[in-house]
């Protein structure tokens, strides 16, 4: 057989870069390889990572066809592969819990698994087999749509550094009990949870992401949280609640948070720091915090924007802030409380270090203009205000305006750029 | 490039390192730049050579002076600082253009030099250029050799996908690996055959050569002697005939066709040793019978594949004359050559029974 085009030029790279290069492509391009030549036949089989979805079979509208399709698909390769597999990822809306998911978490669990990422589809909950509990190198672990139940005594993921779960049936205090059972864990996803109490114990946490109705958070040992974002959505029955509380929530959420680097509050998380919040006084200084954002917050309720001053002011070196109105504000109740800014105007704490200021879903209502007053006044470096009205209302518009060219700015180079539409 | 232009006196400013590559050329490199690669930074450090010719550090043997000059180029963009993502990656994108035989050498030298983001960038590189190709396409780009056999290019596609297509595929496959098959039970047939075969060939064209000379009178002895027995097989026969007609007009079966042609063709020359057993429609009634006996060794299958080549045979040899002298002058060598017949009615020669 004349080598009439040329050498082979490709199949005696060392084998890690074969690897390399094909697990950049799609699996199944991947596994096609084992057909081009006698080399290659085997080469794709050692590959340490696995990612599949529903790409991997070809297109059908038959949805189950396109799940079972996958799942073969999937019990085909495995079978075929050698060797360790570090990572393990599936992301299909199509795939149904079906038994042959057990036999690929026994089989993983068996093969040095790493990072495990599971997205199931919308049927029937999954239910996660008790070998993933043996999978004693797992560093990473992301699971969504299935049922979780750890046995009783599981000592935890020795190595897990990131643990990630979405939607995912498991008992409050499992949770707790697998999050402080991972002393290595630095990040943390919680997400689509209901009515969720959560204590969060993890010496080494850096960053927590959570996002459903909870009940209440407690992060009682994170010192080293570097960043923060939930998204807490209410129900009723928790809003009784909090109104009932006597907790000061601010300390009790960002008591222990010294290395806070970001923070980020959606929704009801504003309010929820707001509780108890004029009754302490605050401890802490945020020496790193350098971003904040908080959306949804009501300028009606002057307890909300003691939450924005305090922090602010507690972080010093503070350069980027984000803050979004919330845009339910009846007009007939915009009767200004003017002592309340008389009162924080007098501590004379300026912001040395904030250069960059967004303000969306503007209303122009009165505290929200006198917060923008009081961020020029106070930023000696300020660059840039952008400030971004939700109704393009002229009378609430050119209100605003008219304050703010009228207001004295610490800082020369302070633009104040105002958004239409 | 001279070692004499090598061996200029750069200026005081800069400190130098001194590379080898396989071939023996001494290149003088910028110390920041030479030591951004992983290896000759170890390398320095370890052994303490670089800083003279003499002591010039030698390179993997991947790396020649044309790849190493592109690996510098790369170091020498990539360290300085301050630039931003963006500059990075559009140099990054205008660098990775190039041919793939260039793209895989740097690939290689620079794993060799442990230079991780350039083996990264011209490993996405390379998976780029694969991703999305048939084997066809990534065979060619490459110049890698088709050296699997059929069957195991089967092997995996059956166990992979449930792709229609291949479904279909594997099922034309899982069909010629039946021919497969048969093939080779052919070719155990014939070898037990071959010495008949020349004989047999002669006698034809003897009985053709001869057709209207001498034997007349032989042949008119031979009919009384045979009408008996003639009449006696007439019916078998006419019903085998009729049979023949009708598959007559079948196409030849599908393991007949290019490729396979020659081994067919070989057992259909084979089978040829019967033709003087078994007269054909237009044949002259002065052929001898044979007792059905030889046919019942052979399965049923077989049988009518004889019939059919018997069909072909005779249909050729009644046809026109510039085929039948092909097989006059085929019958003078020894050794038994087949004729093809193409779909459209016209012959040619193979010269050789073997294809492979």
């Amino acid at each position: 057989m004349g080598d009439v085009m040329g050498p082979d030029l490709i199949s005696d790279l060392p084998q890690s870069i074969i690897e390399s290069i094909l697990m950049k492509i799609p699996i199944r391009d991947a596994v096609r390889t084992s057909i081009l030549s006698s080399k290659w036949r085997y080469k794709w089989s050692s590959i340490t990572q696995l990612i599949f979805d529903d790409k991997c079979v070809p297109f059908s509208s038959d949805r189950e066809y396109v799940g079972r399709s996958v799942t073969k698909f999937i019990t085909r390769v495995l079978f075929l592969h050698q060797g360790p597999i570090h990572k393990f990822q599936i992301k299909s809306s199509k795939l149904q819990s079906c038994p042959e998911i057990d036999q690929w978490i026994l089989y993983l669990s068996r093969n040095d698994i790493k990072e495990l990422v599971m997205e199931l589809g919308d049927g029937e909950f999954f239910r996660i087999p008790s070998s993933l509990f043996n999978c004693r190198k797992l560093r990473r672990l992301e699971l969504s749509r299935c049922e979780l139940d750890p046995p009783q005594n599981f000592k935890g993921f020795k190595g897990l550094r990131s643990l990630g779960l979405h939607q995912v049936l498991i008992c409050p205090d499992a949770v707790e009990s697998l999050i402080s059972k991972c002393p290595l864990l630095e990040s943390l996803s919680v997400s689509y949870f209901d009515n969720l109490a959560l204590t969060i114990r993890a010496p080494n946490l850096k960053h927590l992401y959570l996002e459903g109705e909870f009940k209440d958070i407690y992060l009682e040992d994170a010192p080293f949280l570097v960043e923060i974002s939930i998204a807490m959505y209410m129900t009723d029955d928790i809003a009784e609640h909090f109104e009932q509380s006597s907790n000061c929530n601010f300390v009790k959420f960002l008591g222990g948070v010294p290395n806070l680097e970001k923070l980020v509050g959606l929704i009801y998380f504003t309010k929820y720091l707001s509780i108890g919040i004029d009754s302490v006084h605050l401890p802490i200084m945020y020496n790193n915090l350098e971003t904040i954002e908080l959306y949804q917050v009501n300028f009606e309720d002057t307890k909300e924007i003691l939450v924005i001053l305090r922090l602010i002011t507690s972080a010093p070196n503070l350069k980027e802030l984000q803050i979004s109105g919330s845009s339910n504000i009846a007009v007939a109740a915009d009767i200004p409380d003017l002592d309340f800014w008389e009162k924080e105007c007098l501590s004379g704490t300026t912001l040395n270090k904030l250069k960059s200021v967004k303000l969306s879903e503007m209303g122009g209502w009165s505290h929200e203009i006198e917060f923008m007053k009081y961020l020029l006044r106070r930023s000696p470096v300020l660059e840039t205000l952008n400030i971004i009205p939700c109704v393009f209302d002229m009378e609430n518009n050119l209100r605003m305006l008219m304050e703010l060219v009228k207001c004295r700015r610490a800082s020369t180079r302070a633009e104040v750029v105002f958004y239409r539409e | 490039m001279s070692d004499a232009a090598m061996e200029v006196v750069k200026p005081e400013m800069k400190s130098y390192i001194w590379l080898q590559t396989a071939d023996g050329s001494i290149q003088q490199v910028e110390e920041e730049v030479a030591m951004f690669c992983p290896m000759i930074c170890q390398e320095v450090l370890q052994t303490g050579m670089g800083f003279s010719k003499a002591y010039a550090i030698s390179l993997p043997q991947r790396v020649n002076p044309a790849i190493l000059g592109l690996i510098l180029d790369y170091c020498r963009f990539h360290l300085v600082s301050g630039r931003s993502n963006k500059e990075h990656k559009t140099f990054d994108e205008k660098f990775i253009r190039m041919d793939i035989k260039k793209l895989c050498e740097l690939t290689s030298a620079a794993d060799s030099l442990q230079l991780k983001p350039l083996v990264d960038l011209t490993s996405r590189a390379l998976a780029r250029i694969i991703e999305g190709k048939s084997p066809e396409e990534i065979r060619e780009t490459f110049h890698l050799p088709d050296d699997l056999t059929e069957e195991e290019k089967l092997e995996p596609l059956r166990n992979i996908t449930d792709d229609p297509h291949i479904r279909l595929l594997n099922r034309l496959y899982a069909r010629k690996r039946k021919e497969l098959k048969e093939r080779k039970k052919l070719k155990d047939v014939e070898v037990e055959e071959e010495p008949k075969d020349e004989r047999s060939v002669e006698d034809l064209l003897s009985f053709i050569n001869g057709a209207d000379g001498d034997t007349k009178e032989a042949r008119t002895n031979k009919n009384k002697k045979k009408n008996r027995r003639r009449k006696d097989h007439s019916k078998d026969l006419s019903s085998k005939n009729a049979h023949e007609n009708d598959t007559e007009l079948n196409p030849l079966p599908c393991s007949y066709h290019n490729g396979n042609f020659d081994n067919a063709l070989e057992a259909s020359a084979s089978k040829h040793s019967r033709m003087q057993n078994l007269p054909a429609v237009n044949f002259s009634p002065k052929f001898e019978f044979i007792d059905g006996d030889i046919d019942d060794d052979l399965d049923p299958a077989m049988k009518e594949e004889l019939d059919r080549e018997v069909e072909d045979f005779a249909r050729r040899l009644n046809s026109d004359w510039p085929e039948r002298m092909q097989i006059l002058s085929l019958g003078q060598d020894r050794r038994l050559l087949p004729i093809s017949m193409n779909s459209n009615g016209s012959t040619h020669m193979y010269t050789s029974f073997d294809q492979r």
